[in-house]
């Protein structure tokens, strides 16, 4: 009976430490653009003249909005999180969905997604 | 039999408590959990009773009613209470935000003066009980002194021992689009009714005397980006109010409520519609989302029967590649006919603004002296640095000068009053110029003027904090900020471009030549609101928490009292009994504060402080 705990309290352990642990995500379209300069220039673009400017500041300052270039996430950190909360906002909240209205589509939001990723902080 | 039970059993709590702390760890379920409920939008009515503090104590509600018989016994307040100078037979009280129609904010309060100032000492104080900047202008009337603060309360005290008579606390919605924190300015009065402006857009009506409140207009759907901070100006039997919006991409408005029913009477919209005058002036469709919100007070002549309001900067604030033109009736004053809601002139301060100029500062109406000829103007320290004199007959250009120390977005005037704009202060991509002023402007229309008619001065706080200017891709979504870039804060950030330090000075400005006769200087930036008194004094607050009393002669400090939470509130003076008193909040709104390059260290939380001169 003790190896039946003992086993069941170590399974348990593991699945915590797997589900807890860095994401393993798969790759997202904003992977792909990480390596083309171009795309993440319009990344930063868009996140400038839409994000940035009384919300999701560039550097760390005294603002009533996340810091988005940190390793802290409110609504899930990984690429589709990120599309997903972006697409449809937060409700309740002024960080209203910005659903199919990129100028380009959703290669659009990957480019900003890229644009973020390559500027993150290193998160151990 | 009975250990193999408990064995499984344990296995099995063990592995449900597993199952969740593995629900806790999925971002998913972070979300949904972290969401904030839907804030409960009723509203509880409990009479105060002064002398049952204790059950007050112990009732959460949101509206305290008053039974008791308050006041003086001075009667509602008429029109032509409103019309009549702030005299010195009408100076006990303070009726509107700018003091009387003038905007001069001219306390005609003799002992307060240079003289007296030593006697001036603390006589009560009250809590906002808010976060954000306390930004009210007060007004007393009847011994009553009616206050708002962030978030919209509304509070009605005893003008001579701070005890509170009522008090509404407006219940906000979570998802505000405010750019620039909870403010609100401070309320109005007519007859026996005080009128407050929300956060949610909404224009409200109370019975002064119990605090029941007696109409609640919908000024427009505040999801959509809108929200009201001003306090309203009241003219005849209307309670006008603008919206701000500018950051969202709103089309800009200011209304006219009637202040029996609380019915509509009129909208004028500050962007024109297709087709109509001004609509040639931005190009596309971009006067669609043209912003020019109309956020702050205006001032009335009686006389030319003239309405005089501000409007804001155009949407997005700094690309204006997709608007391109000078962008009507964006950064200008109108000039509007309070009976029809129509304009009768304009004139536009900055075209094709891209520096987010609004030109809403505070608007003052002097008279002039031009070579021996009286001419009835509006003077103002625009955001854009320069002060200007504009007849307010027929809005023709007459001066404008740099208040400022460190202008550099125009290299010069033309005579018509069109800004020479200086080529290398646009917003880039890649900024590396220090933009003069920066977005928040030299004067911000958050704050207040004053103006002293004998002197011929006006007394005008000043941020001198320059900015980078980033460009980028703006898009609309309504609802979302859409400003097309963002302004950088570097003076007073180690490091950065020629490690300069954000400032401040009350400049006293001669408004019949615009040339600066003396400055207070300040460590931070100046970001409250300024008080003129008959005395010779100007009263102000700092970003470090200190409120000041200048001579208004010289400049010089002669009263210095630490208040606590850096100021943004409009000061104000009253007389009750002969006694001479002087009223000025102290809170700031970090956000703001660090844009600024103001000191971010003092904490956020509201206070009114009210100081007296006993007789």
């Amino acid at each position: 009976m003790q190896l039946l705990k003992t086993l069941s309290l170590l399974s348990c352990i593991a699945v915590i430490l797997i589900s807890c642990g860095p994401a393993s995500e798969p790759p997202s379209k904003a992977d792909e653009y990480l390596t083309d300069a171009a795309a993440v220039q319009r990344g930063r673009s868009i996140f400038v003249g839409t994000c940035a400017g009384y919300c999701h500041r560039l550097t760390p300052e005294v603002v009533d909005a996340v810091y988005l270039f940190d390793c802290e996430w409110k609504h899930g950190g990984s690429d589709q999180a990120i599309f997903n909360t972006v697409t449809n906002g937060v409700p309740n909240t002024r960080m209203i969905g910005f659903g199919t209205n990129f100028p380009e589509g959703e290669d659009d939001l990957w480019k900003v997604i890229a644009f973020l990723k390559s500027n993150r902080a290193a998160c151990s | 039999m009975r250990s193999i039970h408990r064995s499984i059993l344990k296995s099995l709590l063990l592995v449900l408590i597993s199952a969740a702390f593995l629900w806790s760890c999925s971002p998913a379920e972070q979300q949904s959990s972290s969401m904030p409920d839907v804030p409960e939008m009723s509203e509880s009515a409990n009479t105060f009773n002064g002398d049952d503090v204790a059950e007050a104590l112990v009732i959460s509600t949101t509206h305290w009613l008053n039974e008791r018989d308050i006041g003086d016994g001075e009667g509602p307040v008429s029109s032509e209470m409103l019309t009549e100078p702030q005299t010195a037979s009408a100076g006990r009280n303070w009726l509107q935000y700018g003091g009387d129609y003038s905007n001069n904010r001219h306390s005609p309060i003799e002992q307060l003066s240079v003289e007296n100032i030593d006697r001036l000492s603390f006589e009560w104080g009250f809590p906002s009980g808010t976060l954000g900047q306390f930004a009210v202008s007060p007004i007393v009337y009847d011994g009553i002194m009616y206050l708002t603060t962030s978030y919209n309360r509304l509070i009605a005290l005893d003008a001579r021992t701070g005890e509170m008579y009522w008090r509404y606390d407006h219940q906000q919605p979570e998802d505000l689009r405010l750019c620039c924190g909870p403010a609100n300015r401070g309320a109005s009065i007519h007859g026996d009714k005080i009128f407050m402006a929300t956060l949610d857009a909404r224009l409200l009506a109370f019975d002064r005397f119990s605090g029941e409140k007696l109409w609640d207009s919908e000024i427009i759907e505040y999801f959509r980006g809108f929200s009201a901070t001003s306090a309203p100006l009241i003219v005849k039997d209307l309670a006008l109010i603008g919206v701000g919006g500018g950051e969202f991409g709103v089309r800009g408005f200011f209304d006219a409520y009637n202040i029996n029913t609380g019915e509509r009477e009129w909208r004028h919209y500050t962007v024109p519609a297709e087709g109509e005058p001004g609509y040639e002036t931005w190009s596309g469709n971009s006067y669609e989302t043209g912003g020019a919100p109309a956020w702050t007070i205006g001032t009335y002549d009686a006389e030319l029967n003239l309405v005089y309001w501000t409007t804001g900067n155009p949407a997005p604030d700094w690309n204006g590649d997709a608007r391109l033109g000078d962008n009507l009736f964006s950064d200008s004053v109108l000039a509007i006919n309070p009976d029809t809601g129509e304009r009768v002139w304009y004139y536009q301060f900055t075209p094709h603004d891209v520096w987010d100029y609004d030109g809403n500062s505070h608007l003052f109406q002097a008279e002039l002296d031009q070579d021996g000829e009286n001419i009835k103007a509006l003077v103002q320290a625009n955001r854009n640095g320069f002060f200007y004199a504009i007849n307010r007959e027929n809005g023709e250009f007459i001066r404008a000068t740099s208040y400022m120390e460190q202008l550099n977005w125009a290299d010069s005037m033309e005579p018509s009053g069109r800004p020479v704009v200086n080529p290398e202060a646009l917003p880039s991509e890649e900024p590396t110029m220090r933009i003069c002023p920066g977005a928040l402007g030299g004067m911000n229309g958050s704050v207040a003027g004053s103006l002293n008619p004998d002197l011929g001065l006006a007394f005008i706080p000043v941020i001198e904090s320059c900015q980078l200017m980033q460009k980028g891709l703006s898009m609309f979504v309504e609802g979302q900020m859409f400003t097309g870039g963002l302004p950088i804060p570097v003076d007073g950030v180690p490091d950065e471009i020629g490690d300069v330090a954000a400032y401040g000075h009350i400049s006293a400005v001669n408004y019949n030549t615009g040339d600066i006769a003396w400055r207070y200087y300040d460590p931070q930036p100046m970001m409250a609101g300024t008080l003129s008194t008959a005395g010779g004094l100007v009263f102000t607050g700092s970003q470090t928490g200190h409120a000041l009393g200048l001579d208004a002669e010289t400049g010089d400090v002669v009263w210095r009292k630490r208040l606590g939470g850096g100021v943004r509130s409009q000061p104000i003076a009253y007389e009750l009994d002969g006694d001479a008193y002087v009223a000025i909040a102290s809170g700031n709104f970090q956000g703001i504060a660090a844009f600024a390059g103001a000191d971010i260290s003092i904490p956020e939380g509201g206070q009114l402080y009210v100081f007296k001169i006993d007789n």
